[in-house]
């Protein structure tokens, strides 16, 4: 078997004094979609945010490809991070720059690509998320659900080989999910790799290749959709499950 | 009443030159203290726990000394001690852009911490240094919210320059004192020069409110 | 070879030295308080003026040096000489112990009586001024204020003295009633009364009062320079012209 395309080994993180990531691992081969999910709290966001070192553990390491990612070198992590992309809850855009900007200044800074190779290539990208007609528009003119496809395209334009989803459409007005959900199932289906945190738990059961269960700080279960979340398997997934669709019953 | 007039007509010219020195030390000092406040307000944001704590002296020292004794302390101590021999102009100029400095990275760093951090974050998830982060993301839209303190602290300023008066600057309010000691005519020529400092803040802060609309970005609120 | 360019070298320093000594003319610079006519002011054109400017102007043209006369502000004058920002204060300085300590005096080159004036008419005798609650007004740092203060303490004096940075502005402030009288040097008062302000001398009080050119006791040879120039222009014609001229008779 081909090795994982990213290996995430014993990785623990304390914040405020707090154990808030207990030696999680994790591998994930190419072209997969791994689906975390987990009560709040749990550490979800925070693993996504270790796997790219926005946020250093304190033990552990990443395996990209390979080869160890070896932080103390600035460089190496710059260069770690372009390779894995970062999609965020509440999308983050840049909001001084159009929706071209924001995909093509990391092209320019990181990249060093010139002005119009890199809004040649934030166009494309615009345009594979369904954006074509709004590059000229900054954030604050744009739906929720199209800032969301944005951060999606700004993320892709990088060519990352991993893409790490923390949550996307939970910030997201119920309308404006299905337009996300969307292109990311279009990702999934061409191929790239992808770990990504969610609720929703129709997606996940019709595209993930793997359903990791967190809970305080561990990875508690993980399998295939259809072994976790078989009616009656009793699994704490399907558990966690029927209790949140219990709770979107009741609010509806 | 046309004696008066007589008496400020004549002394105008030399009042506007006056007028020009106070620019210069305007322009001089808001120029000394954003070059040097913004990088503060950075490492005051930013910056590692020492450089902060030193950070924290300068603004606490410039802010807390009245800038009547700076301009003694400076003039005839630290600039003669490091043997530099600068006219009463720039050495006012110098000495208000520090002081200016203090107040400008507070103004800085209240915008940059009025930013969502998340962009900071995202400029990193796609491999931006943080001085790139902070270069291209961060500080263009803090510089943006920044332009009401900035016209604020111009019109603090400006009228802080009329204490170039006690290293002997020529400056408008100075000449406009002289003017008056020779001619006896205080009221009216005081009135004068205030009337060309208002003139002064009012065109400063109407070409500060244009900026600010001018790079206002579209659609955002705060 | 080598022996024929030391002596060029040499030739051409000693033409460099005496060269230069016997042609160049040292320049002075001359703290002024430009706002103290008739002895120091600017005139129509911002141009110093005055009784002081025009003797020293004379002195400098019979020695042979340049002079530069540099409006400054009164109260830190002194600081001025001291830190060498100017060479001498030769602008209606009276002579004191206080300053005396700190830097050297000319020889004495003119005298004026302290005065009491107040408004033309006032019905203000010294007596009233000295024992009703009128307000003086004093210029900051003279030695009248000294005087005053030491006197009013052991004779019971009722007034209430008011700091001014400029005799003139003393003058606005009686002419509009906010103060009744002023203390000060002869001088101003008289200058005043010239340009047609209604004010009149009341009597004179206290010591007179000496007139020096301040200078930085490391400079001994400007102060030889000065006292030289003091004396050939009081022994001048040129002299009863300069008093006839800014002083108006106001001789003590
Ligand atoms: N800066 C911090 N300091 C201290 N504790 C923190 C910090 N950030 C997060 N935590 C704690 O870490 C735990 C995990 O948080 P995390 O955001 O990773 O959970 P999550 O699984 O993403 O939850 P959610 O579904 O609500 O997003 C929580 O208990 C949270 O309170
Ligand atoms: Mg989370």
């Amino acid at each position: 078997m081909a090795t994982p395309i990213l290996q995430m080994q014993n990785i623990c993180k304390t914040l405020s004094g707090k154990e808030i990531l207990r030696s999680v691992s994790l591998d994930i081969n190419r072209g997969e979609l791994k689906v975390l999910i987990g009560p709040s709290g749990a550490g979800k966001s925070t693993f996504l945010q270790c796997i790219n070192y926005l946020l250093t553990p304190e033990h552990g390491q990443i395996v990209l490809e390979g080869n160890i990612v070896d932080t103390a070198s600035k460089k190496e992590l710059y260069s770690y991070r372009q390779q894995v992309g970062m999609i965020f809850q509440d999308f983050n855009l840049f909001d001084h720059l159009t929706a071209l900007d924001n995909v093509a200044i990391a092209l320019r800074k990181v990249k060093g690509m010139s002005k119009k190779e890199a809004l040649d290539i934030a166009h494309k990208e615009l345009d594979r998320v369904g954006l074509s007609d709004k590059g000229n528009l900054y954030p604050a003119e744009l739906s929720g659900g199209q800032k969301q496809r944005v951060a999606i395209a700004r993320a892709l334009a990088m060519e990352p080989k991993v893409l790490l989803l923390d949550e996307p459409t939970s910030a997201l007005d119920p309308e404006l999910v299905g337009e996300v959900l969307s292109v990311i199932r279009d990702l999934a289906k061409e191929g790239l790799t992808m770990i990504m945190a969610t609720h929703q738990m129709d997606f996940a059961r019709a595209l993930a290749d793997e359903i990791v269960f967190m809970q305080q700080g561990e990875i508690i279960e993980r399998g295939s959709p259809a072994s976790l979340l078989k009616e009656g398997s009793g699994t704490r997934t399907a558990d966690f499950c029927n209790k949140l669709s219990d709770m979107c019953e009741e609010i509806d | 009443m046309l004696e008066q007039l007589a008496v400020v007509l004549d002394a105008l010219p030399y009042i506007l030159q006056g007028a020009l020195v106070t620019l210069g030390i305007v322009g001089g000092a808001m120029s000394l203290g954003l070059v040097m406040g913004i990088p503060m307000a950075v490492g005051l944001v930013y910056g590692p726990r020492f450089v902060r704590f030193i950070l924290g002296i300068y603004v606490w020292f410039f802010r807390g000394v009245p800038i009547l004794t700076l301009m003694f302390l400076f003039y005839f101590g630290i600039f003669d001690l490091l043997g530099l021999n600068l006219s009463a102009l720039s050495a006012t100029a110098i000495v208000l852009g520090m002081t200016s400095a203090a107040y400008q990275s507070q103004i800085f760093r209240g915008s940059i911490e009025a930013l969502p951090q998340g962009q900071l974050k995202a400029s990193r998830a796609l491999g931006m240094s943080d001085m790139q982060g902070v270069c291209s993301i961060i500080l263009p839209q803090a510089l943006r919210l920044s332009i009401p303190g900035w016209s604020n602290e111009f019109s603090i300023i400006l009228k802080d320059s009329a204490l170039a008066y006690v290293v002997g600057a020529m400056d408008m309010f100075t000449r406009t004192h002289f003017v008056a000691s020779r001619t006896y005519e205080h009221l009216t020529l005081f009135i004068t020069a205030g009337a060309i400092y208002f003139i002064i803040t009012m065109v400063g802060v109407k070409l500060l409110l244009t900026l600010e609309k001018k790079v206002r970005i579209p659609g955002y609120t705060t | 070879m080598l022996r024929t360019t030391r002596v060029l070298m040499l030739a051409l320093g000693l033409v460099l030295m005496f060269g230069t000594g016997a042609f160049a003319e040292k320049t002075y610079i001359n703290g002024i308080d430009a706002n103290y006519p008739p002895f120091a002011y600017v005139d129509k054109n911002g141009e110093p003026a005055g009784f002081d400017v025009d003797s020293l102007n004379w002195i400098a043209k019979k020695l042979g040096f340049k002079v530069v006369h540099k409006p400054m502000e009164w109260s830190t004058i002194v600081q001025s000489v001291l830190s060498n920002k100017i060479d001498m204060v030769y602008s209606g300085m009276s002579i004191t112990p206080e300053r005396a300590a700190k830097v050297n005096f000319s020889d004495p080159y003119y005298t004026v009586a302290s005065v009491y004036a107040a408004k033309k008419g006032s019905g203000l005798t010294v007596d009233k001024i000295q024992h009703d609650k009128v307000r003086l007004g004093v210029q900051s740092g003279t030695p009248q204020v000294e005087w005053l203060k030491e006197h009013m303490g052991k004779e019971n004096w009722n007034f209430t003295l008011k700091f001014y940075d400029s005799a003139p502005l003393a003058f606005q402030d009686v002419m509009n009633g906010r103060i009744q009288a002023v203390a000060m040097d002869a001088a101003p008062v008289n200058d005043a009364i010239g340009r047609g302000l209604p004010l009149a001398v009341i009597d004179t009080f206290g010591d007179h009062d000496d007139f020096g050119v301040a200078i930085n006791k490391d400079n001994a040879e400007l102060l030889e320079l000065i006292n030289k120039g003091i004396k050939m222009l009081k022994a001048d014609p040129y002299w009863e012209v300069l008093k006839e001229k800014h002083l108006k008779g106001n001789d003590h």
